[in-house]
């Protein structure tokens, strides 16, 4: 047992329950000595009073003007989660039918991409057979409105003259097309001035 | 359902309530409130002693909580995050209107009695006195008028050490101070708090 009176740091160690190995001749001293039992009997005391303390409770509306000034934010792979998730039928039968139309639907999509894959020579020859056929149908056309516009001489002349002349003739017509839409206009203006 | 959802919210430890805050859940959020809102409230109400601010504190550390809820890492306590918020609240509110902090010791760094007496202040409130505040309904205990003559730092410490339960490494790591320094703190409030105490009950 030590002779001497407990230093404050070693009445704290006792107060905080501390155990080991230097503790144990302060016990022994304390169970000696009157003087450092009631300085550790006030201490305890006071440490009893802090713990004895109670919490305070703010103003009823505090929760409500916290969460007034929060913002609540939904990642958005949370939001998209949810909102398949409401695309989920409730009754089990027809969860059982939605996932046999989806597992249908994504089977063949996916049969259809691998064949495509898997004839990719095929399915270039068809785009550009599609391709072809759509050019022949627009030319066709094309000749058809000019040979009824300007006649199978005017029809010959572009056609001999290539690219070149028709690009010509295709801005001759623009031109043609609004200078006839810029006139048809003020002759409407005008004669709107002269009926007011 | 909703009465459901609120209880087992209840149930949940504050890792899985914060997950689902996370989540975007306003019950969540609503739930962390109930939760810390009156040691919250009570840390910050004995720090700075005056029930209105000690409100407004409270909401500011509860809208700077809830507002970065996507960054809390679960490995840290919320609880301890919540305390630092608080604490530096006080803290900044106690140090720019510098309200009554009627401070019985010195620096917590000073090794001589001199030392302590060189650098011990007295700070009186301009627009209310401290002594009133501590007088008033909620803090007129002894003990509690003994802690409002604590130095702010050693306040937050034994509060947190004896009201709030925690360990000296948890303060340590919630006030970012070093073990060693919390020990003395608390060391220096319970002398501090006898002193006071035995002056109080003399009187």
């Amino acid at each position: 047992m030590q002779h001497r009176h407990l230093l404050p740091n070693e009445i704290d160690l006792l107060l905080d329950g501390e155990v080991g190995f230097g503790v144990a001749p302060l016990r022994a001293h304390v169970d000696g000595c009157e003087d450092c039992q009631a300085r550790l009997a006030r201490s305890r005391k006071i440490v009893d009073e802090l713990e004895d303390l109670e919490h305070f409770a703010p103003s009823v509306r505090f929760a409500e003007r916290v969460m007034a000034q929060v913002q609540i934010v939904e990642p958005w792979h949370i939001a998209a989660l949810e909102t398949a998730q409401r695309f989920v039928p409730r009754s089990a039968s027809m969860r059982m039918v939605m996932a046999a139309t989806a597992s249908a639907v994504a089977l063949a999509l996916t049969s259809g991409a691998v064949w495509l894959t898997l004839h990719a020579d095929l399915t270039l020859y068809s785009i550009n057979l599609a391709a072809g056929r759509a050019r022949t149908v627009l030319m066709d056309s094309a000749a058809s409105i000019i040979g009824t516009a300007f006649g199978q001489s005017g029809l010959d002349t572009l056609r001999s003259s290539g690219l070149r002349g028709l690009a010509l003739g295709a801005g001759v017509m623009i031109v043609a097309v609004g200078g006839a839409t810029f006139g048809l206009r003020a002759l409407a203006s005008s004669s709107r001035r002269t009926r007011e | 359902m909703a009465a459901k959802t609120l209880l087992d919210l209840q149930n949940l430890p504050d890792a899985d309530v914060v997950a689902l805050a996370q989540r975007g859940r306003e019950d969540a959020f609503r739930e962390l409130v109930r939760r810390y809102e009156r040691p919250v409230f009570s840390l910050i109400f004995r720090m700075v002693r005056d029930a209105a601010t000690a409100e407004d504190l409270a909401q500011d550390t509860f809208i700077k909580i809830l507002n970065h809820i996507d960054k809390y890492r679960p490995e840290f306590k919320l609880s301890s995050w919540l305390f630092k918020i608080a604490n530096n609240v006080a803290i900044d509110h106690l140090r720019r209107r510098q309200i009554a902090t009627i401070s019985m010791s010195g620096s917590p760094h000073a090794s001589t009695a001199s030392d302590i007496e060189a650098t011990s202040f007295d700070i009186a409130s301009d627009d209310e006195s401290a002594l009133d505040e501590m007088e008033s309904k909620e803090l007129g205990s002894a003990i509690e008028k003994a802690i409002a003559t604590l130095r702010p730092e050693y306040r937050s410490c034994i509060l947190l050490r004896h009201v709030e339960g925690r360990s000296y490494e948890e303060i340590a790591a919630t006030l970012d101070l070093p073990l060693g320094t919390v020990k003395t703190y608390i060391h220096r409030a319970r002398h501090l708090l006898r002193e006071s105490l035995d002056h109080l009950r003399d009187e």
